[in-house]
Formats: structure tokens, C-alpha cells, sequence
């Protein structure tokens, strides 16, 4: 079988080489780049995590990936964004005051106010039963934000709390050939990773 | 439901892993490398790479051991720590495959570089390093630099107040590397509510981790030499401190 080639999307901010380095961990060939000519030949873009949305917006504004990423993404390309990656996706955010994002999925990116910082280990439930996401009920991952991506109940396929009497936000989201996962399944261990291996595979050779 | 975490330490000096003892006494463990595979394969929740002589040598970082960890692929996340003097090294660590950045010197000589470097990676990636003792009754900020000792100024609180930084690093560094020493006064003293704590030095038993983890406040227990003295580590903590709520250990371990 061919080895996939994960775009993986440099708008300056983002953690590239933790993300490039487990992506080839699990089997995966990446290209990282920022420009749309070199990420259109990949099979898949990945937006990765680590960085403050208005930052990573003006950048991918500023090199005209926000265009040419809305476009993969209307074209059917598979899309996966990481944490702030995954924030990316949404109509807007409030992180140091309004910015819009990519619109991919619609919702707003808003602060966490149950507490200051979501960051550690925290299980999921699972809200359907979307194939990409089988099993993944109750499994354990690494999350690192303090603002959270509220989507609309038809886009969530997964929620968190911070405890048990807490209120549920959303971990991941999944629209059609776009994926948002709020946690980093690069850096949880064996279960992120085989949960990251699921979605790709998922999206890619559908 | 949100979990508390075992982070793995692995202090580098002169790039080999060292155990340390309260920072003043070092003996070699080996390639940091090494015991960052080790650390990931047991399961730790987060690793701290810390490079103790970058800073008081002017090194910088130590790039060069971050892409050799960086490029073996762990599925764990790694902290860095030393060094860092400027918003632009900070954006290199993570560049080169840290996913977090403990800073110290540059809290108190940089506090502009560290707000910068929170609106550029988030705060969420930005840990404050205190290395604190309790010096007749009141609680200290040690400057290794100088070998001087200072309150806690508000410049530093300032950062940790208005969520510039995420998390503090409660370094118990008289103790650090001692059996069971852990002062549990330096989480006592610390004035700001509300900021999640990693406690770290002198605790490398459990019943001194069960004590400090269940402190409200603590969001994390860092561990040094301990770890490195048994395969598995971090999994027979994790089974003798049953009960916290913390992440199922890697591998079962069987009652002995």
C-alpha cells in the first residue's frame, strides 16, 4: 500500500517537528511547508497545535494559506487540525480579542471558564458513532489549552469535562473531509497515536 | 476527568544526564537520550528536559539535544528548561521539538520577551521555574545566577496572575534530589491562588507524593533521580499511589 504524504502546514507558530517526528513514528511520510504549491501534493493537510490563534491567523493570512486551505478543503482534501490547529477550523475566536478563522466548521472559539487551563490527561466521551472515532469512548489523552472550540451538536464527536459535576466542552469536531481534535494525539502515547493513525486512514482511504 | 501528572525530570549537565543533589553535587546517569526513551516507554505524563549549566555559561539552549530527543518520535510531551534567554530562542525550543518551555532568568530579566512569547505560542506552553526555599518564616526566590535570594517580585506575579504563564514550577532546590524532603511550606507560602502548581524536589516516595498531589492546588508532581533506580518506574508509583487520580499506569504491575 502507498505510504501516505501528511501536508503538514507551517504558518510559524506551531510545534512541526514534534508533529513531523511522531507523524514518521507511525509509519507516515510529511512534507512540511508553507506554501500552497508544496502542500498540494500531499494527501492530507494537518494544521498542528501549539501557538495563540491571532498569531497563526495573521501568519496564514499573511502567506495566503488561509485561501488556499479553505479551497483544499472545499475540494474534498482530508483536513486535520491539532489543538490550536483544530481552533483554526472554526468561524472566529476571542483569544486576545476577535479573529476569524478558517470557517471549515461552523462555531466559535471561546475561553474555557470553568477553569484557567485545561493541560494533562483527560478522558473523552464520545457523542456518536462516527467511524473515524470507533472505541474511542473513555480513552485517556494529552490536552494543553485554555480556550475550547463550541461548535454546534451536529459537528461534536467527542466531549471532556475538567470533573465530573463539570460541563461538557468539545474535543473534537468532524465536518465531512474535516477533522478537529483539541487534544495532541502526537503526544499520547500509544492510544493518541493509534487514534491519529484511525483518522487518517479514515479520511484518506474512505 | 481531568487527571493529575507524573512528570519525569532529566537534568542535563555538560550534555550528559546527571542525578543532582540539590543542584550542588551531580553524578552521571548517561545520554539524556536514553533515559527520555525510557521515560516515555513507562508511561510519564510529561517530561522535563532541564539543562542546568546553559544559563550560567550563556549557552542558550541546547538545540542540538532537542532535535536528537526530538527525532526519536515520543509520544510524550517534552518540557524544555534552560537557558532560554529571548523570545526568539524560546520560539526556536519549540521549533525544534519541545512542546513546552520552563523559563527562569528570563522571568526576571525578560518579562517582555516572556508576554511576547505567550502571545506567539500561547500561554498554555509557558511554565514559570521558581526555585524557592523558606528563609526564617518567609518564602524566597533563589537566583542561581547570583547565589542571592529575593522575595517573589511582582513583576513574576504579574505574569502568573494575569495568565501569561500557565503553570509554576515549585522548585524545592535545597532539597532537590534528597530522600522524602519536599518543604510543603513553599506551597503554603506561595501567594497566588488559583495557579496550577508542579511541585518539585524531594519527592521521590509515595507517601510523600499521595501528601503533595493532594494538595488542591497541585496540578502535577515532577520526579528526578528516583526514577532511573527501576525498569517501570512510573507505572509502580502510579500502582502504589492507587486511589489519586491519576492516569492508569502503562503496564500492570502485580502486588509484590
Amino acid at each position: 500500500m502507498r505510504r501516505l504524504n501528511i501536508g503538514i502546514v507551517d504558518y510559524g507558530v506551531g510545534n512541526i517537528a514534534s508533529v513531523q517526528h511522531a507523524l514518521h513514528a507511525i509509519g507516515y511520510r510529511s512534507t512540511i511547508a508553507s506554501k500552497s504549491e508544496t502542500l498540494a501534493q500531499t494527501d492530507l493537510l494537518l494544521l498542528p497545535g501549539v501557538g495563540a490563534f491571532p498569531a497563526a491567523m495573521q501568519m496564514m493570512n499573511a502567506s495566503g494559506l488561509t485561501d488556499f486551505v479553505r479551497q483544499q478543503a472545499l475540494d474534498g482534501k482530508p483536513i486535520v487540525g491539532i489543538c490550536l490547529g483544530m481552533q483554526l477550523l472554526a468561524e472566529s475566536s476571542s483569544e486576545l480579542g476577535h479573529t476569524d478563522g478558517l470557517g471549515l466548521i461552523p462555531g466559535k472559539v471561546v475561553a474555557l471558564e470553568q477553569s484557567r487551563w485545561h493541560i494533562g490527561w483527560n478522558s473523552i466521551e464520545t457523542l456518536t458513532e462516527d467511524h473515524l472515532f470507533m472505541n474511542c469512548n473513555d480513552q485517556v489523552l494529552y490536552f494543553n489549552h485554555s480556550f475550547f472550540f463550541d461548535a454546534p451538536v451536529e459537528y461534536q464527536t467527542a466531549v471532556a469535562r475538567l470533573d465530573e459535576f463539570s460541563e461538557p466542552f468539545t474535543v473534537i469536531v468532524h465536518r465531512d473531509n474535516v477533522v478537529g481534535l483539541q487534544f495532541h494525539p502526537e503526544k499520547s502515547q500509544v492510544v493518541g497515536r493509534n487514534m491519529l493513525v484511525s483518522v487518517i486512514e479514515g479520511l484518506c482511504r474512505a | 476527568m481531568l487527571k493529575k501528572r507524573l512528570i519525569g525530570v532529566i537534568t542535563v549537565k555538560n550534555g550528559w544526564a546527571v542525578q543532582s543533589f540539590g543542584y550542588r553535587r551531580h553524578l552521571p546517569l548517561g545520554r539524556p537520550e536514553i533515559l527520555a526513551e525510557n521515560l516515555d516507554r513507562w508511561g510519564a505524563d510529561e517530561i522535563i528536559l532541564q539543562c542546568i549549566d546553559r544559563s550560567a555559561h550563556k549557552l542558550g539552549p541546547d538545540f542540538a539535544l532537542l532535535e536528537r530527543v526530538a527525532k526519536m518520535g515520543l509520544g510524550t510531551p517534552i518540557i524544555y528548561s534552560g537557558g532560554i534567554r529571548s523570545f526568539q530562542e524560546g520560539i526556536q525550543v519549540i521549533q525544534s521539538g519541545a512542546d513546552r518551555l520552563c523559563i527562569d532568568a528570563l522571568l526576571r530579566y525578560g518579562p517582555k520577551d516572556v508576554a511576547a512569547l505567550s502571545d506567539r505560542l500561547g500561554a498554555q506552553a509557558l511554565i514559570a521555574a521558581l526555585p524557592l526555599s523558606i528563609e526564617s518564616g518567609r518564602l524566597r526566590w533563589y537566583d542561581y545566577r547570583c547565589c542571592t535570594y529575593a522575595s517573589l517580585d511582582d513583576k513574576v506575579k504579574t505574569l502568573l496572575r494575569n495568565k501569561v504563564v500557565s503553570e509554576a514550577l515549585i522548585i524545592d532546590w535545597k532539597n532537590e534530589g534528597y530522600d522524602r524532603s519536599f518543604d510543603f511550606d513553599l506551597l503554603k507560602h506561595f501567594p497566588l491562588e488559583g495557579v496550577p502548581l508542579i511541585a518539585f524536589g524531594g519527592l521521590n516516595e509515595a507517601s510523600v507524593l499521595r501528601r503533595v498531589l493532594g494538595v488542591r492546588q497541585v496540578a502535577a508532581a515532577a520526579i528526578g533521580n528516583s526514577l532511573n533506580y527501576r525498569e517501570h518506574s512510573i507505572s509502580h508509583l502510579k500502582h502504589e499511589l492507587g486511589g489519586l487520580s491519576l492516569r492508569a499506569p502503562s503496564v500492570k504491575i502485580e502486588p509484590e
